[in-house]
């Protein structure tokens, strides 16, 4: 049983496609990062799958269950959708209170507590959440999606905001949840964050999956070959680079010189023994070579 | 849904605006009651029309919620699904459990509200007169829900908090009208009012009374209906 599948999912808004069509499986035991640009649709994708919007046409189930019959998981399914959506007018501990009542979760109120500094919010559940700041606000968004010990744990954008020692915990938090055995489906802007935490991710553009793979595969995927940066004596110019090019039949590429280091790209870092000895050849001194890693942004950007 | 009855039931019971029509409603209940046990003569001269004592000890709690029932339930219950949508804790809410559940504990809690008014109303009344007049303690609760089910209704296909409370004045003073002119004038643009408001059922035998409640609850469930369809 997989713990979310989603079939060709379209959501219209007149005559607009926000969701165009969405194929996606994220099995059991799994993170699954969610990562696209505003308004790419990665909020309504989370809002039909949770039963707070309805889809146009398509299919997708949660744990196994038919999107038809969803209600008869939401108690196995913890969702952060906003923090939009708190009820300002509460304290914190009355509205985890009533989400935990809703979600079928009857702890006590120490244990109520507990969660609260679970999140980082020790000692404000007394205070009312209007009275919160937009960290806060959101930490105790993230605690109420806890509750009821959910199978699936979906979050939207649960780190945008937070200050980095507070990311840092709510990162942590998705590790362990994870160790426990949870699903857990997340969007986030950061794509370093994304990057740290998830088995696999998905690129959305346009309402549709554009780049889906394990962090490892994307980067790999990603256009332009190896990147390096290489600290010769002399100094490396793209008069120098396209010369030895010419000589060794090198598939080479100058970016550009960042103090004594000379960005070069090639196709793969197989061409790697080809380059030095080109180098060599060509009457330069190689002290160092560092291949740098493509980043997550870079399949970001190309999507 | 039983917790949402019960925040919708608590949220009630707590605001100055139900504070102050349980007050007055139980005030009047109290004074019209104490009025008539100290004018003995009032309930014979009405018996001998016919009209039973508790009837009579009733009628001042019956006539206020009569006239002023709609307006005060649009005071209290105007906003009881729109103020939810509008600040998105709607979305909260279909996370953790169904929509028709969610409009049930409304509708539950917001009755509940009035069971209880009513009910501490009537135990006033019956204190007084030894009398617990129980038809006409049904109608009127009835004839409350007819109206939280409007209310309900009109919250769920008007997304905005600020039109239903407008709406809840405009119609709190209106319908009340028109039902009652519909009862005794004869004229086709009236009719409507007569068969789908409640006050021409009330006025019948107590079978009738069937007839508003299966309105209100064909109301409750078309806004269950347009609640299923919506993206929140």
């Amino acid at each position: 049983m997989k713990a979310i599948e989603v079939e060709n999912l379209i959501k219209r808004y007149g005559s607009a496609n926000v969701l165009n069509g969405i194929n996606l499986t994220v099995e059991k035991g799994e993170v699954f990062g969610f990562v696209g640009h505003n308004g790419a649709g990665k909020s309504t994708f989370i809002h039909t799958l949770t039963g707070i919007t309805r889809k146009s046409s398509g299919s997708f189930s949660i744990l196994g269950t038919p999107g038809g019959e969803l209600d008869r998981v939401k108690k196995k399914i913890g969702v952060m959708p906003d923090i939009a959506n708190l009820y300002q007018h509460m304290r914190g501990i009355d509205f985890l209170r009533y989400m935990g009542n809703l979600a079928g979760d009857m702890r006590t109120k120490r244990s109520y507590e507990e969660l609260l500094e679970e999140v980082g919010l020790k000692g404000a559940g007394g205070k009312k959440i209007k009275s919160y700041s937009f960290g806060m606000k959101k930490k105790i968004s993230i605690a109420q999606a806890l509750l009821g010990d959910p199978e699936l744990i979906i979050l939207d954008e649960p780190t945008s905001g937070l200050d980095p020692e507070s990311a840092i915990v709510v990162r942590k938090m998705v590790t362990r949840l994870q160790e426990e055995g949870k699903t857990i489906f997340l969007t986030s802007h950061n794509l370093d964050e994304i990057e740290k935490v998830s088995d696999r991710v998905g690129i959305l553009t346009d309402g549709v999956i554009k780049k889906l793979g394990t962090p490892r595969e994307l980067k790999a995927q990603a256009e332009g070959g190896v990147q390096l940066a290489v600290r010769t004596k002399p100094v490396l110019t793209a008069e120098v680079v396209n010369e030895l090019k010419e000589k060794s039949g090198l598939n080479l590429a100058f970016v550009e010189t960042k103090r004594e280091f000379t960005l070069l790209q090639l196709p793969s870092d197989d061409e790697l023994p080809r380059l030095t000895r080109a180098l060599l050849d060509g009457g330069v001194d190689l002290y160092e070579v560092k291949v740098e890693e493509r980043s997550l942004e870079d399949v970001f950007m190309n999507a | 849904m039983i917790h949402i009855l019960k925040r919708e039931f608590t949220d009630s019971i707590k605001s100055i605006r139900a504070i102050l029509i349980i007050l007055f409603i139980t005030f009047v209940s109290y004074k019209s009651a104490l009025f008539l046990k100290e004018n003995p003569f009032l309930i014979s001269e009405l018996g001998k029309e016919g009209i039973k004592a508790g009837d009579v000890y009733s009628a001042g709690l019956s006539l206020i919620v009569f006239i002023f029932g709609f307006l005060f339930v649009f005071a209290i219950s105007h906003d009881i699904v729109n103020s939810e949508t509008e600040m998105k804790t709607m979305r909260l809410l279909v996370t953790k459990t169904s929509r028709p559940q969610v409009m049930f504990g409304k509708l539950l809690g917001a009755t509940l509200f009035w069971v209880v008014t009513i009910s501490v109303s009537y135990a006033i009344i019956s204190l007084i007169s030894q009398v617990w007049n129980g038809e006409e303690y049904l109608r009127t609760l009835i004839f409350l829900f007819y109206i939280i089910c409007l209310a309900v209704f009109i919250s769920t296909i008007v997304p905005k908090t600020k039109l239903t409370m407008f709406l809840g004045i405009l119609l709190g003073i209106a319908l009340p009208i028109l039902g009652s002119v519909s009862m005794i004038i004869d004229k086709w643009y009236l009719v409507p009012f007569k068969y789908i408001l409640p006050f021409y059922y009330l006025d019948q035998s107590f079978g009738y009374v069937l007839i508003p409640l299966a309105i209100g609850i064909i109301f409750f469930l078309m806004s269950v209906l347009i609640m299923e369809r919506r993206d929140l």
